[in-house]
């Protein structure tokens, strides 16, 4: 079982979420874990801001996954946006994003969360994958290509 | 890529908006008066909207709800307050901030706290000037002088002139009169085309260079480039307002000071706030009350009025009449060019030396300064790199091996209170500061990225 099971709740996967730029994503974001864990949007918000202010976390592909180190938060927990329309990103290809899994860790991150972050990446660089995310029609379908994606089965980009 | 909305299209927000379009940021500038937006939309690729700063209708039409950063820099304080409130309460905007001049506010600093005003940074460009003109008071042969890893290292720009001890001397000569301070010639500057700096590269009488060194070393390292300079100790200054009172009060102890304003109810205020300066009331401009206040036994005269042309007229009086040195503050870019360096030793743009700090938080990366050099065609930035050999693409790497684009240069590095010369094989670590030197600011994007986290950092 993939590590990606374990931090992405069902409920966590919208898709064709209507907002124009990464500041709405991240505020949308705030709110969803706010309600989950109690944690203020702002404290979510920033800290995305943050990160991102260090080097992006576009992917290329349409791809980002935004992350951060979330003080008071005890398990590593995600969300996946699958955007209506893509938004400028700074990726490293210049292309727009519009399929962004956002990565929330604890503040004293270890090597788990780091492989996390590691799986994530190479999820997203199976071609397949991408394709099946734009196109699935529920969020439940969503979630377990997500949640039952093998890592390395998939062939990259 | 980061959307920027600027409020205020003056003489900073212009200048920015113009550095951040280059830098392909998505800018949106916002002025009430259209006259000032109506040049940039015409040159620039930018958005503009007319409208009051803090107005919630002017925000939401400028996109306040999608942008990762404002800029509050209208003439007005009070305008630049509101919108950085309106902006965080009702828009959320992440980063705000604000040009504030009044000391009133600026004694308050609790104020800007994210419950009051939230004002993440507040710039203030009086501070920012009198700062630079405070360090040309220190070193006195220098036309620019920047501090970096905390004052730790500084950036000297000097002109060679007749009798240096390095004219017709080669950089590696130059090892040879300095044995002992590292010093790191950065750039150098003939007939205003940049000479890339190597060993062989020859100095000659007229040439700016840019010199980096530790700063117990920077007398030693001046010594070398510049002839035996006037000692200053008395010191006129030209103007009265924020910048001329703030400077006073600053150099007031350690040299002798006058201070020259005209008007009669200001300049009975600064004599009352200035214990140790003589303040004069009069025109700067008056070659009488020059004369009468001997001003050739003056060894530096500032002129730091809000008047362009005043500035420049007094500065050439009091050169003329016999004093050392002279600076002034210039406004419009064209005549700084066409004065410094001529009969005005240093002409000083306020906009110049305030849009470095701006640029330090709009930019990625953990920059700690950046400083706008030869009237903003070249930039010194230091920032922190951090990662580790796989989440960095510097970490780990000699600096021989670090892709910079061409004309930015690596200049040195502080590493704790160290400061370290780069050579090409220095190695950099987590938390080092690198200063670079950047020549062509079309490549800054590029020296961004290189220095950036990449996706796995986390």
């Amino acid at each position: 079982m993939s590590l990606l099971t374990q931090i992405l709740p069902p409920a966590n996967i919208f898709l064709d979420m209507d907002v124009g730029s990464k500041k709405r994503v991240f505020e949308q974001i705030g709110i969803v874990f706010e309600n989950s864990h109690g944690i203020a949007r702002s404290v979510i918000f920033d800290s995305l801001f943050a990160r991102e202010k260090l080097g992006s976390t576009g992917l290329g592909q349409g791809v980002a996954i935004p992350h951060g180190r979330i003080k008071g938060l005890k398990d590593a927990t995600g969300a996946f946006v699958r955007l209506r329309e893509p938004i400028p990103y700074d990726a490293p290809d210049g292309k727009p994003v519009n399929l962004i899994f956002v990565l929330l860790v604890p503040a004293n991150a270890t090597d788990l969360h780091l492989q996390i972050l590691s799986e994530l990446a190479q999820l997203f660089s199976d071609k397949r994958l991408r394709e099946e995310l734009a196109a699935a029609s529920e969020p439940a379908e969503a979630w377990k290509l997500i949640s039952l994606w093998e890592p390395y089965s998939g062939e990259a980009v | 890529m980061s959307r920027i909305l600027i409020l205020g299209a003056g003489r900073v927000g212009s200048s920015v908006a113009e550095q951040l379009v280059l830098e392909k940021y998505d800018v949106t500038i916002v002025d009430s008066n259209p006259a000032l937006l109506k040049p940039l939309a015409d040159r620039l690729d930018l958005r503009t909207i007319v409208g009051d700063a803090g107005s919630p209708a002017t925000l939401t039409a400028a996109g306040a709800a999608d942008c990762d950063l404002l800029l509050a820099v209208t003439p007005s304080d009070e305008a630049n307050m509101v919108a950085c409130k309106v902006a965080h309460e009702l828009f959320n905007v992440p980063t705000r901030l604000a040009r504030i001049r009044k000391q009133d506010y600026l004694g308050h600093p609790g104020l800007f706290n994210s419950g009051n005003f939230a004002i993440d940074h507040v710039i203030t460009p009086a501070q920012i000037v009198t700062d630079y003109l405070v360090s040309l008071i220190e070193t006195p042969e220098a036309l620019q002088v920047l501090e970096f890893g905390a004052g730790n290292a500084v950036m000297v720009a000097v002109r060679i002139e007749t009798g240096a001890p390095v004219d017709g001397k080669s950089l590696s000569d130059l090892k040879v009169l300095l044995p002992k301070s590292e010093c790191r010639v950065v750039s150098i500057y003939r007939k205003n085309r940049r000479i890339r700096p190597d060993g062989d590269s020859v100095l000659h009488v007229g040439d700016e260079v840019f010199f980096l060194a530790a700063k117990r070393d920077i007398r030693k390292v001046l010594h070398e480039f510049r002839a035996e300079d006037r000692a200053i100790r008395r010191i006129t200054i030209a103007g009265g307002g924020n910048v001329g009172y703030r400077l006073a009060r600053a150099i007031e102890r350690d040299y002798q000071v006058k201070l020259i304003e005209s008007n009669r109810e200001r300049a009975n205020w600064l004599a009352e706030a200035l214990p140790s300066t003589l303040v004069l009331c009069g025109e700067a401009t008056d070659e009488n009350l020059l004369d009468t206040e001997q001003i050739e036994r003056c060894d530096l005269f500032l002129a730091l009025t809000s008047d362009d042309e005043d500035n420049i007229m007094s500065a050439l009086l009091a050169k003329q009449m016999g004093t050392g040195k002279t600076i002034a503050i210039i406004n419009r870019s064209s005549y700084v060019d066409l004065l410094q360096g001529g009969r005005i030793d240093v002409a000083l743009s306020p906009a110049q030396a305030t849009i470095g700090s701006l640029l330090a938080h709009v930019r990625q990366g953990d920059i700690v300064a950046v400083h706008s050099l030869r009237r903003g065609a070249a930039e010194a930035i230091e920032l922190v790199i951090h990662g580790t050999r796989d989440t960095s693409r510097v970490i780990g790497r000699r600096v021989e091996e670090l892709k910079l684009p061409s004309g930015a240069d690596l200049a040195a590095l502080i590493r704790g209170n160290e400061v370290l010369m780069a050579h090409h094989d220095t190695v950099l670590q987590a938390d080092d500061h690198v200063i670079i030197f950047i020549d062509n600011k079309t490549h800054i994007r590029e020296v961004e990225k290189l220095f950036a986290v990449k996706v796995g950092f986390l």
